[in-house]
């Protein structure tokens, strides 16, 4: 798990969001992951920006095609379109900065509100290496987090802690999802979890997705 | 950062003694300090922690642009290798300090209401040090600026195509209409408006937050996540005053235009001015430029000077920055006709691949390119924007359409992960002057061509 790939060649591509507040961290844990790169002098995201890596999860190769928005709330017009399609996200505060945590309920609600049940979402915890500034519990996120139904993390995009495990995670979950899925798709359809429909990442869109190039419109 | 700020205070303080020209070798001692400081800020942050993988602190160190390094009171050219040396300011030569305090009493010269005299004696310093050439044009723009009423028509077609550094100022603020073109009632109307920005400043800034409601709060809040990340690859812009002065601009422009408010990117647009503005201040490569050396008044004038430009700059974009970004949705809809129209096989690729040109072009008219080029041009393509007036949304267009199909034959060869990557870090690092008038040419060709004849490039 977690070797760099040759980038047309993968099983499954799955496409994650990050989102949360302006500043919090979001395009250095891309960086972070996708170019094992941190920079100290990052510009603000405008819109969206984009990048790929492809990871061994199980058996499969899985490619991680990650949208980083921009976080201020201005921009969620332009930005919720991004959502679509969306099979995971990455819900980012900054630990901090109380009030990017405070913000997470409502960065959920605008998730839930765009984007199919399975989403597979993880709610961060970023620049956990700044101790002494402290100013969001690990205990606090954790509740939130089992409340709310969402994985949880803390990170440190700087010294790259936990940003590998929260993307592999969030991409082993999705894998998960889209396997139960292609497993039930064989069953009688009776036999689903009452309420649940999965109709994102089955193997059909994925292949689609995969001839194409394209999965964003 | 901001409880820390008492421009109040500061402006209090007696302006005569203020303005009295500081010993030029003690300025460049503050401007090794901020330098060292800088340097120590991030020994402190890294030091006896080691990182994993690659951790990016250098500096982008690239060749100033002329404008900004020509140096108006000497006639001077620092060389390339002067601002190749970028953090290392402390190694300048006595020689150079000796230039610098030569000049300093000269340096407070306002080119606003520079006369016909000193004008052409600015021109023979200028092309003594300057391409031959380039003489006939700044005599044209000489006579444009001496007359008692600036003809605007004519002085846009002048900068179109580029103005001379030292003239930059002078000749942007007639361009947005901040300054009159009655060169008797400039002086007195710049006053006023710099007395108005002060007062602005005083009511909607220096306030306390509980005075504020919790969007003016959250606003500011944003805004000063923002300044610090403004060009952070341009050391000036690191320097604490600098990000104050962005502050007060930005969230005074934010609260006066509710329509908008802050918007991300809003920063960057207001970076050129500064530059501009403090070229008439400040001397040499904006890497040895320091706040410090700048009296609290003249702060205050050049960040009223950035204020009243980009207020002006944005009212001929007023819907680029409301709800949803209506205007920018629209240019980027005209952009890919556009691009249609031009090179069918590229607009094609790109439509097989899924590729939208939101997902690059927006990030282009929201920030006006200056995220895609590298700083140093950014004043060069700004003087065609101004130039272009109120008619800039749509040449935009065709500016964007022009840079783009720059890269028309990789685009071809890419498939759409590749594509939206490279359209996001376009390699431009290396553009020179040569490369952005090459784009603007282009763009000018193509305006010209569909604006005349709208069906000629269809089909």
């Amino acid at each position: 798990m977690g070797a760099y790939r040759a980038d047309d060649d993968y099983d499954y591509l799955f496409k994650v969001v990050l989102i949360g507040d302006s500043g919090v961290g979001k395009s250095n844990l891309l960086s972070r992951f996708t170019r094992n790169e941190f920079s100290l002098e990052s510009k603000s995201t405008i819109g969206v920006e984009f990048a790929t890596r492809s990871i061994r999860v199980d058996d499969k190769v899985v490619k991680a095609q990650i949208w980083d928005t921009a976080g201020q709330e201005r921009y969620r017009a332009i930005t919720s379109a991004y959502y679509r399609g969306a099979v995971g996200a990455l819900l980012v505060y900054d630990v901090t900065r109380h009030v990017t945590f405070e913000n997470v309920e409502r960065w959920l609600k605008e998730l839930r509100d765009h984007t199919d049940a399975s989403i597979v979402i993880m709610l961060v915890g970023n620049k956990a290496d700044l101790r002494h500034l402290r100013a969001v519990s690990t205990e606090d996120a954790t509740a939130f987090a089992e409340k709310e139904n969402t994985f949880f993390m803390e990170t440190s995009a700087l010294e790259s802690m936990n940003v590998e495990n929260a993307f592999t995670e969030v991409l082993t979950q999705i894998h998960r999802v889209v396997s139960r899925k292609a497993l039930e798709a064989n069953d009688d359809p009776a036999t689903l979890p009452k309420g649940q429909t999965i109709n994102v990442g089955s193997k059909d869109d994925v292949s689609a997705v995969k001839k194409s190039g394209c999965c964003s419109t | 950062m901001r409880n820390s700020n008492n421009t109040g205070e500061d402006r209090n303080k007696d302006a005569s003694s203020l303005s009295t020209t500081l010993d030029s070798r003690f300025n460049q001692t503050l401007r090794n300090v901020q330098g060292t400081l800088y340097i120590l800020k991030m020994h402190r942050l890294l030091k006896g922690r080691s990182f994993p993988g690659k951790v990016l602190i250098t500096r982008r160190s690239e060749p100033l642009d002329q404008s900004v390094l020509y140096s108006p009171n000497t006639g001077r050219r620092y060389s390339d290798t002067d601002f190749e040396q970028g953090q290392q300011v402390e190694i300048s030569t006595e020689n150079e300090l000796q230039n610098r305090s030569n000049t300093n009493a000269s340096s407070s010269v306002s080119h606003a209401t520079m006369g016909t005299e000193t004008m052409s004696k600015e021109i023979q310093k200028y092309s003594a040090g300057a391409r031959a050439t380039d003489s006939a044009r700044l005599m044209k723009f000489t006579k444009e600026l001496s007359g008692v009423t600036v003809i605007l028509e004519k002085l846009r077609e002048l900068a179109w195509s580029g103005v001379p550094p030292y003239l930059r100022p002078t000749v942007w603020r007639l361009l947005l209409g901040y300054a009159p073109s009655n060169s008797d009632r400039r002086e007195g109307i710049l006053r006023r408006k710099r007395l108005e920005y002060l007062d602005c400043v005083a009511q909607y800034y220096d306030i306390p937050d509980r005075e504020r409601t919790d969007e003016e709060i959250n606003m500011l809040r944003q805004i000063s996540v923002d300044c610090p990340r403004t060009v952070p690859d341009v050391s000036f812009f690191q320097q604490v005053e600098v990000q104050k002065s962005l502050e007060r601009i930005l969230y005074t422009w934010a609260i006066r235009h509710p329509a908008s408010g802050y918007v991300q990117g809003i920063n960057d647009l207001v970076t050129p001015f500064v530059v501009v503005f403090l070229s008439e201040h400040l001397e040499g490569s904006v890497d040895t430029w320091s706040m410090a050396d700048l009296s609290p008044e003249t702060i205050s004038d050049v960040e009223a000077d950035c204020y009243w430009c980009l207020s002006k700059l944005l009212d001929s974009m007023h819907d680029h920055y409301t709800f949803a970004q209506p205007g920018i949705q629209r240019l980027v809809f005209k952009l890919k006709e556009v691009v249609r129209r031009i090179d069918e096989p590229v607009s094609r690729h790109m439509e097989e691949q899924g590729l939208e040109f939101l997902q690059f072009a927006f990030r282009w008219f929201n920030c006006l390119l200056i995220r895609e080029i590298p700083f140093h041009l950014v004043t060069r393509l700004w003087d065609t924007y101004l130039a272009e007036g109120d008619a800039l949304p749509d040449f935009l267009v065709y500016i964007f359409a022009s840079f783009l199909l720059t890269w028309s034959d990789q685009l071809r060869k890419l498939e759409f992960q590749e594509m939206v990557m490279y359209l996001q870090h376009l390699p431009t690092q290396k553009w020179s002057h040569v490369e952005l008038e090459m784009v603007l040419s282009q763009a000018y060709m193509w305006h010209t061509m569909f604006n005349n004849s709208p069906s000629h490039l269809a089909g």
